[in-house]
């Protein structure tokens, strides 16, 4: 292995056995019973087997961070958790140079009736610290967790956000050569939030290495320059990060929402969302202040009365930009059944030059219970000055005047009267 | 794909003081048992048995009194049950409630090393999850924690037998190496429970059971004398007969050791433990699979 080589996988792959994760035999007496018949009717049932992770070769320097994407069930958290040996994989190896930190849940390991203090000590030895370590960034811990005055408090009694600030407090302190972290920045506050973002830079400047999974291509593209994309397992891309994000928003494109559980409520469904210019041509590629014409194709067995067809667009680092909705739009729709499709005609798009996804949710009357979520087609829009990094989410044009110094306010106070009050 | 993207940093960590490789590999072999894995990480072992200590008597009001009032209660039921009706006669002179307080002691800190051990894999799942650490350490901590309790019962006792007017004699320091070998039994039979129970959830509820038959099948409440000599042999196969006999002697002085007994017992937990060492690593790998 070359000097600033740090991580290197070599095909590693791990199976799993359906019959021991789905169906596994939690009792005695289950696996009796199937030795049983597996004895009397010598026809035990083929056992499936997936690989949650296969053929995964890479190698990862010294000071890089690496980003881990792909969709749910894609293999992500079964990589970490072979990097940081919590399972064996079943074939193939890696080799780790240093010390190795990994935060797969934070707060994993706090004990509810043990104060504060005592867990500091107990989780920093639970993420691999020495215990002569976290006594001497005892201090540092308690001050950058914010909840000084609450340590020698039982545990139980803090809220969730005072759970999360001490053990993101404890694990950030754990100084790594190389970290490792599965969505756990996506906890907390916004400000806290912050903290950890900067706290991971802050790792980096170090040269600490960081391996970083998460749904949040947002954070992805601020930390991490490289991406190792997975699907079903095994690694199809891996390089520069605005070419893996895209690769990523292509195998996302209407597929249901991540955060959306299909229930027997869900009677309907998206069967196609379309992009058009405002004259009905197909287009991908918008220019900035362009209106949008957007086409929700569905299929609805049951009728869904007076639904609510909500349009949210959402930049491809997933910044949500803005939300469409009909019946905040007052455009009532009184019932949808059958196939059908439904338009919206936004107003000239004020969104920056960049990348942005469509994602369609249909509610039932008004903003109850979710029928449909799906995610659409993305576009760009193109500028070749407004862009994200240096204007923001959007683009408005204000009114500018150039005067001489400010009014004073000691001035006439009749002057400084607005117009128009008494 | 192994293009860099970032400058090398590494003239910028000087802070770097360990290079250890790891190897992350399928598990192979069957005597590969990293017990020097286990070692690097006593400073977590420590910090377990602290916290199993600091929670136990947490919120209970009447606190570390429990460490007192269970071993006196169950010496009270025995005394009163076997002592008093049952009138089982007790070697020598010894009273019975320190005939039997000298065999609760030990047995009730190899009973509650075995509970938590067989249990511990699946009660600690949410860190065996998420957090890499040698997996034994949890049935080491589970025979380890009890220690404390143990120690505070053998203070009562010592104060008991004062109150009945006997002195302990030098014999006394053979409850150390006694409550070793009962810690190594309970940590033996963990090594293959805990494993077990991980797959299959019953061992739980045949804890219990085994403990309270175990019981049974050593000399806590009775005398070894009442076994028939012919089955003596067989009794002896239980090692805790040898550690509670030795106990009744190291505490009262009185009788002689039965070191064959002992001696059986100690070969059968050494190959007790080594067997278990290699079942438990074997099965570790898919800990985190199953739980």
């Amino acid at each position: 292995m070359t000097d600033d080589v740090v991580i290197r996988a070599e095909s590693l792959g791990k199976r799993y056995r359906l019959g021991a994760q789905g169906k596994r035999h939690n009792s005695l007496r289950d696996a009796l019973a199937s030795a049983v018949s597996g004895v009397t009717l010598r026809a035990q049932k083929p056992k499936g087997e997936f690989w949650a992770l296969r053929n995964a070769s890479f190698e990862i320097k010294r000071g890089e961070n690496v980003g881990i994407i792909g969709l749910n069930g894609a293999g992500k958290s079964t990589l970490l958790k072979t990097l940081s040996r919590i399972v064996t994989p079943t074939e193939g190896e890696a080799t780790i140079k240093g010390r190795l930190g990994a935060l797969l849940e934070v707060g994993t390991g706090f004990h509810r009736e043990l104060t504060g203090r005592e867990n500091i000590f107990l989780y920093g030895s639970i993420l691999g610290m020495e215990r002569g370590e976290v006594a001497a960034k005892f201090e540092r811990i308690a001050e950058f967790s914010e909840i000084e005055k609450f340590l020698d408090t039982p545990v139980k009694h803090y809220s969730s956000g005072m759970y999360v600030r001490l053990a993101f407090a404890v694990a950030a302190h754990l100084d790594p050569d190389i970290l490792l972290l599965d969505e756990v920045l996506a906890v907390g506050d916004f400000l806290f939030q912050k903290k950890c973002l900067d706290f991971a830079r802050s790792l980096e400047q170090r040269g600490s290495t960081i391996l970083f999974v998460s749904h949040n291509m947002f954070s992805i593209k601020t930390m991490c320059p490289r991406v190792i994309y997975l699907r079903k397992g095994e690694v199809v891309f891996d390089g520069p990060t605005d070419e893996g994000l895209g690769l990523y928003e292509r195998d996302s494109k209407l597929s249901t929402l991540r955060w959306f559980q299909p229930t027997e409520m869900s009677t309907a469904e998206i069967t196609n969302v379309e992009l058009f210019s405002e004259d009905g041509r197909p287009k991908t590629v918008f220019d900035f202040g362009e209106r949008l014409r957007i086409r929700i194709s569905y299929r609805a067995p049951k009728a869904v009365a007076a639904p609510n067809f909500l349009c949210t667009i959402r930049r491809l680092d997933d910044v949500f930009c803005c939300n469409f909705s009909s019946a905040a739009d007052g455009a009532l729709i009184e019932s949808i059944e059958g196939e059908g499709s439904v338009e919206i005609l936004t107003q000239g798009l004020r969104l920056v030059s960049d990348q942005y996804r469509v994602e369609i949710v249909i509610r039932q009357q008004g903003f109850e219970s979710i029928v449909a979520a799906q995610t659409g087609p993305s576009f760009h829009v193109r500028h070749e000055l407004f862009n994200a990094e240096v204007f923001g989410v959007f683009h408005e044009r204000a009114q500018w005047s150039h005067g001489g110094p400010p009014p004073d306010p000691r001035a006439d106070p009749e002057k400084r009267k607005v117009p128009g009050t008494v | 794909m192994t293009t860099t993207f970032r400058p090398q940093t590494a003239a910028a960590s000087p802070r770097r003081t360990s290079e250890r490789v790891t190897h992350i590999r399928p598990s192979r072999g069957w005597f590969d048992l990293q017990l020097d894995e286990a070692w690097r990480y006593r400073g977590l072992l420590a910090t377990l048995v602290q916290r199993d200590i600091q929670v136990l008597y947490k919120q209970a009001f009447l606190g570390a009194a429990w460490a007192i009032i269970q071993p006196v209660l169950a010496v009270i039921i025995f005394t009163v049950v076997f002592g008093v009706l049952m009138k089982v006669p007790t070697p020598g002179s010894i009273p019975y409630p320190i005939f039997a307080f000298a065999a609760v002691l030990p047995w009730d800190y190899f009973a509650e090393g075995l509970r938590r051990g067989a249990n511990g894999l699946v009660n600690e799942g949410d860190i065996v999850r998420k957090v890499f650490f040698p997996r034994m350490l949890i049935p080491l901590s589970g025979a380890i924690a009890p220690l404390l309790d143990f120690a505070i019962g053998l203070g009562v006792l010592l104060i008991l037998m004062l109150a009945y007017g006997l002195a302990p004699s030098w014999h006394i320091v053979a409850v150390i190496p006694l409550a070793l070998v009962a810690g190594l039994l309970a940590l033996a039979v963990s090594l293959w429970l805990g494993p077990i129970n991980v797959r299959y959830r019953d061992v739980k509820h045949t804890v219990p059971f085994i403990i309270q038959i175990w019981m049974y099948a050593s000399p806590v409440v009775y005398p070894l004398e009442i076994v028939p000599e012919q089955w003596r042999w067989l009794y002896a196969l239980n090692p805790m007969v040898g550690v509670i006999e030795g106990f009744r002697w190291a505490v009262t002085g009185q009788g002689v050791p039965d070191l064959t007994a002992m001696g059986v017992g100690l070969v059968l937990i050494v190959v007790l433990l080594l067997g278990g060492l290699v079942f438990f690593r074997k099965n570790e790998h898919s800990f985190a699979d199953l739980i």
